[in-house]
């Protein structure tokens, strides 16, 4: 406080001894002047004469004021203000230098803070870099990373020497009634080890004891968000009896805020696991999530190859053989291909911040050269070296302190973009700026503009100012600096073509994506799930699906209404073994397809299209010779160049008790698995014709609804449809298609859009690049162009001769961008969703347009040199 | 090559800093006053610049070893006269009997006494 009170005083008595050395200097004037007359001259010679004899009053006060040793501070003031100044009279100048400082600075601040988020940012879970997850090893059936087996979970926790213990979860979702409005909210199962695995407790209450999960005791740990929501945040929720799935659970606990576990952050219910007995020795059924924490000391390689062993020893007679199993860390599971994109992504920012300080260099170098006249007049003018240097530093400063602000005011709405990028199975996150990047490449860049802005004081500072006033003198930068900086054209050039062709690459595979048949059309259907878990009995649940698509199809402005046990694109799970009639048993291991129990109404609603064969009529009633529609995959792979229709198979029990299921029909692929997923073999089956097994999880719970009026419009008037037919029955996810696809493509378009946006830029820097050199060159050589058409060179000539040169560089940094690119297109593999674009296209493409705009780039400046007219060229000589 | 201004001072700072110094001995006195004395005890041979008498005057009252006042000259009129303080003293004492060493020295060298002739 007190120095702040000091410097107040400062500013005053600085007004004060400005006053006083002006006082001082008159009377020495007035002085010096009457003793001159004294002497015999004049009183006007006399004035001059004192005048002379002081010389420069500016110099003299600027030299005084220096003795009084506080003078650096106004100086910067002065400077800055000057440097201010500066950036109005030549607008561009500024702006172009701050743009590429902002773009570069906010470009990588929000990248890494999003990155830091998701990559670094500390699971909510203690000591969570100990933590993995296993996956079985299911190769064979396509499947690397499949889900493991309740049974296997068993066999593991007991036999497995690397873990302190293992613990698992499975799909459950829950309906609540009762206490409000009926609401189907996620949730999970779990085995009653979860806990203790993440290391983490309720806010409130308890987690469910071993003991409660083996006896199936109905108890549930609930979500903050739940509590909040649903009960208020009143503490008085622990031992209340609420409504799931129509049975009573007591609410034993509330999680942290925080807390969020896979496979979604929205999870609001925990319920114990209580796997049946069946369940537990049963080594197909692949529904579960299965979590360890390593025990001390144990590495994962460690892990890897003790469990692999212990599953193929555990796993030793299933018919399908024995398999092994990945442990794969739980940070890489829950960032999933975010992780590879933020990579990507950081990468190009730098490159950005990297073209974006060498194209300030070059704009900077460019500019020192223009202005070393301005050094040579202030140096006449009395300032020392020191004087000049600082006042280019201040400028740097400015310059640089203007960009950083700019780059915040940029990183700030990009980091809200990027939120959406942060995966599903991670908790919401709002992206906090991370002011150690902020502060890194505001210093990065700092360098890069004092280095370079430095550099031209220095060597106009050192020229003898009649040397720099001299119009047309010879040129300040020397061959040397001509040389570093084309370097710096061909480098950020370079950057640049790597960033467009890997957003080529990146572009080719979203189109592709983008353009996968869905074989549904998408535009006006509306999806939901209506929960069907409190419809165990077979006709009631018959008669509740139909009346409730009856009671949809009367809304108006719906066209048609269907049902199916999955939404397409949502899930990929539900699959099971399937036997051709005449096989023999075991191609039973091989042979695994999805399928999916679909209402009547389904193909027609979702707009499928038929191969071969007929979909689902009236005549298809319960029977005991059931029909069944496949996919073109399942047809393809079982029935190769002959139809299908007619067929027969089995499904689900093999055995003599199963039942066989004829093809009635081939339906060109419907996207079951996402978008970016191999297709697999499907078969559909009719609900009604599905009584004769039991159909756990496999219930046409998911309603598909084609409208011809705006899909978000007619969903109140569903729900209450669906209220007027049980008025205890929740819906939820409630999604149009096109947002499915949309929140499918959303990692790859969001990388695309934003690595795009990067190249774009960069391309836009690096062609600024080109032509401020250029300019910078015809400025320097104007008298040079002068003698040479003087001598008989054509405009044509001095053309050509200045935009091969831009050409030249462009071509130089392509050469090396496409060579580079080529190596660092592997990095982004698994953006590219298996799919292979045409490197050669991509690179065709950058090669094309960046050619096309260093033309333009050196074209203009190299036209203002063929226009030069010699007469006044030379006249500057 | 122009010389640049701060080493001209630089040259002229320890013999100015003492000239200045050993005129205030005589008593208080404003800037053109003791450029004069300079000038006039010295017989014209060293002419002091303003440009670098009175940057000089006010370091050496930054360092505190003059100290201003405004006082009427003797023509009547409104001057900052600066007196010698007693760190200014002690510097002069100082800096003169270096100097004198130092022109000593210089002497010896420049008019060697030839050592047969003693």
């Amino acid at each position: 406080m007190s120095s702040f009170f000091q410097k107040l005083l400062w500013l005053r008595q600085r007004s004060d001894k400005e006053a006083e050395l002006r006082e001082e200097l008159q009377f020495h004037l007035q002085e010096e002047a009457e003793q001159r007359q004294e002497e015999g001259l004049t009183e006007e010679e006399a004035r001059w004469a004192a005048r002379r004899e002081l010389g420069d009053v500016a110099l003299v006060k600027e030299n005084t004021r220096a003795a009084w040793g506080w003078t650096r501070l106004e100086q910067l003031a002065l400077d800055a203000g000057y440097g201010l100044r500066l950036f109005r009279r030549n607008p561009a100048f500024s702006a172009i230098a701050i743009a590429t400082l902002a773009l570069g600075i906010g470009g990588i601040t929000a990248i890494f803070s999003a990155f830091g988020a998701v990559l670094i940012r500390p699971l909510p879970y203690s000591d969570a870099d100990r933590l993995v997850m296993i996956w079985d090893d299911m190769s064979r059936e396509g499947r690397p990373g499949h889900m493991p087996t309740p049974a296997e979970w068993l066999e593991w926790r007991r036999h497995n020497t690397v873990f302190t213990d293992i613990a698992a979860t499975q799909p459950g979702d829950a309906a609540l009634s009762g206490d409000a409005e009926p609401e189907q909210v996620p949730a999970r199962k779990t085995t009653a080890n979860l806990w203790s695995v993440l290391g983490v407790t309720p806010l409130i209450g308890r987690v469910f004891t071993e003991e409660e999960d083996e006896k199936g005791v109905r108890v549930v740990v609930i979500s903050h968000g739940l509590w909040q929501r649903r009960y208020g945040g009143s503490p008085d929720v622990l031992g209340r009896n609420i409504t799931v799935n129509d049975s009573p659970y007591e609410v034993i606990g509330v999680m942290p805020r925080e807390f969020y576990f896979m496979p979604a952050r929205d999870i609001d219910i925990w319920m114990p696991a209580s796997f049946p007995a069946w369940m537990r020795t049963n080594f197909t059924w692949h529904d579960a999530h299965v979590v360890a924490r390593l025990k001390p000391g144990v590495t994962l390689d460690r892990a890897q190859e003790s469990m692999a062993a212990l599953s193929l020893q555990v796993t030793e007679k299933d018919f399908r053989g024995p398999h092994s199993v990945v442990v794969t860390p739980l940070r890489a599971e829950m960032a999933g291909k975010t992780q590879t994109a933020l990579v990507v992504l950081l990468c190009a920012s730098a490159a950005l911040l990297l073209i974006a300080c060498v194209n300030l260099a070059n704009l900077l170098m460019s500019r020192g050269a223009a202005r070393a006249r301005e050094v040579a007049v202030r140096a006449a003018l009395g300032a020392g070296r020191g004087r000049v240097i600082a006042q280019f530093l201040t400028e740097s400063l400015v310059l640089a302190g203007l960009g950083a602000v700019a780059g915040l005011a940029l990183a700030v709405p990009a980091m809200r973009f990027l939120e959406r990028l942060v995966p599903e199975t991670m908790g919401t996150v709002r992206l906090a700026l991370d002011w150690r990047v902020l502060a890194f490449s505001a210093g990065v860049a700092l360098a890069a503009t004092l280095t370079f802005g430095l550099a031209p004081a220095l060597r106009a500072s050192r020229l003898a100012p009649q040397d720099g006033l001299r119009e047309g003198g010879r040129g300040t930068a020397g061959s040397r600096s001509h040389w570093f900086q084309h370097s710096l054209i061909v480098i950020e050039t370079a950057l640049a073509v790597v960033l467009l062709t890997s957003a080529g690459l990146l572009l080719q595979t979203f189109q592709h994506l983008r353009n996968t048949d869905l074989g549904i059309r998408s535009e006006k259907l509306l999806t939901f799930e209506s929960p069907l878990l409190r419809y165990e009995d077979f006709d009631r649940r018959m008669a509740f699906v139909n009346s409730q698509l009856e009671s949809i199809r009367a809304i108006p402005g719906v066209v048609n209404a269907g049902a199916t046990s999955r939404i397409p694109l949502t899930v990929t799970d539900q699959a099971t073994f399937y036997l051709l009639a005449g096989q023999s048993r075991d191609r039973v291991p091989d042979q695994v397809a999805l399928f999916r129990v679909v209402t009547r109404d389904y193909f027609p609603t979702i707009g499928a299209r038929l191969r071969e064969g007929r979909f689902f009529e009236i005549s298809d009633r319960r029977s005991a010779s059931p029909s069944a529609i496949v996919n073109e995959t399942f047809a393809n792979r079982n029935f190769p160049g002959r139809s299908a229709i007619g067929a027969r198979f089995k499904f689900g029990q093999l055995g003599k008790e199963g039942y066989w299921y004829t093809i009635v029909g081939v339906v060109k692929e419907i996207r079951e698995p996402g978008i970016a997923e191999q297709s697999k073999p499907a078969v559909y089956l009719l609900h009604e014709q599905t009584d004769q097994w039991s159909t756990k999880g496999a219930r046409p719970s998911g309603i598909v609804v084609r409208t011809a009026v705006e899909p978000a419009s007619i969903v109140s008037a569903i729900r209450n449809a669906i209220w007027s037919v049980d008025k205890s029955q929740p819906i939820w996810r409630i999604q149009t298609l096109e947002q499915i696809v949309d929140r499918q493509l959303s990692t790859s378009s969001q990388s695309t859009t934003l690595l795009s946006a990067f190249a774009l830029l960069a391309l836009l820097l690096a062609s600024f690049g080109v032509y401020g050199v250029l300019s910078y060159a015809v400025t320097q050589r104007t008298s040079e162009i002068g003698v040479r058409m003087a001598l008989g060179a054509t405009s044509r000539d001095i053309l050509l001769s200045f935009s091969s040169r831009g050409l030249a560089l462009t071509l130089t940094g392509l050469g090396i961008g496409l060579a580079l690119a080529a190596m660092t297109s592997r990095l982004m593999t698994a953006l590219l969703y298996g799919f292979q674009p045409r490197y050669a296209t991509a690179a065709a493409a950058v090669s094309l347009v960046l050619l096309a705009v260093a033309a333009l780039a050196s074209f203009i400046p190299a036209r203002r040199a063929s226009r030069v007219d010699p007469m006044i060229a030379l006249r500057n000589e | 090559m122009r010389p640049d201004a701060p080493s001209r001072v630089e040259l002229l700072q320890g013999t100015l800093d003492l000239l200045i110094l050993r005129t205030l001995l005589a008593g208080p006195a404003h800037g053109h006053a003791i450029a004069k004395h300079i000038q006039r005890t010295s017989e014209d041979l060293l002419k002091v610049e303003t440009g670098s008498l009175y940057p000089a005057l006010h370091r050496l009252e930054a360092k505190g070893w003059i100290a201003p006042s405004w006082e009427l000259s003797n023509k009547g009129k409104r001057a900052r006269f600066y007196r010698l303080t007693p760190l200014g003293r002690k510097q002069l004492a100082a800096e003169q009997s270096k100097w004198e060493a130092f022109s000593r020295a210089m002497a010896l060298i420049l008019n060697p006494v030839d050592p047969e002739a003693q």
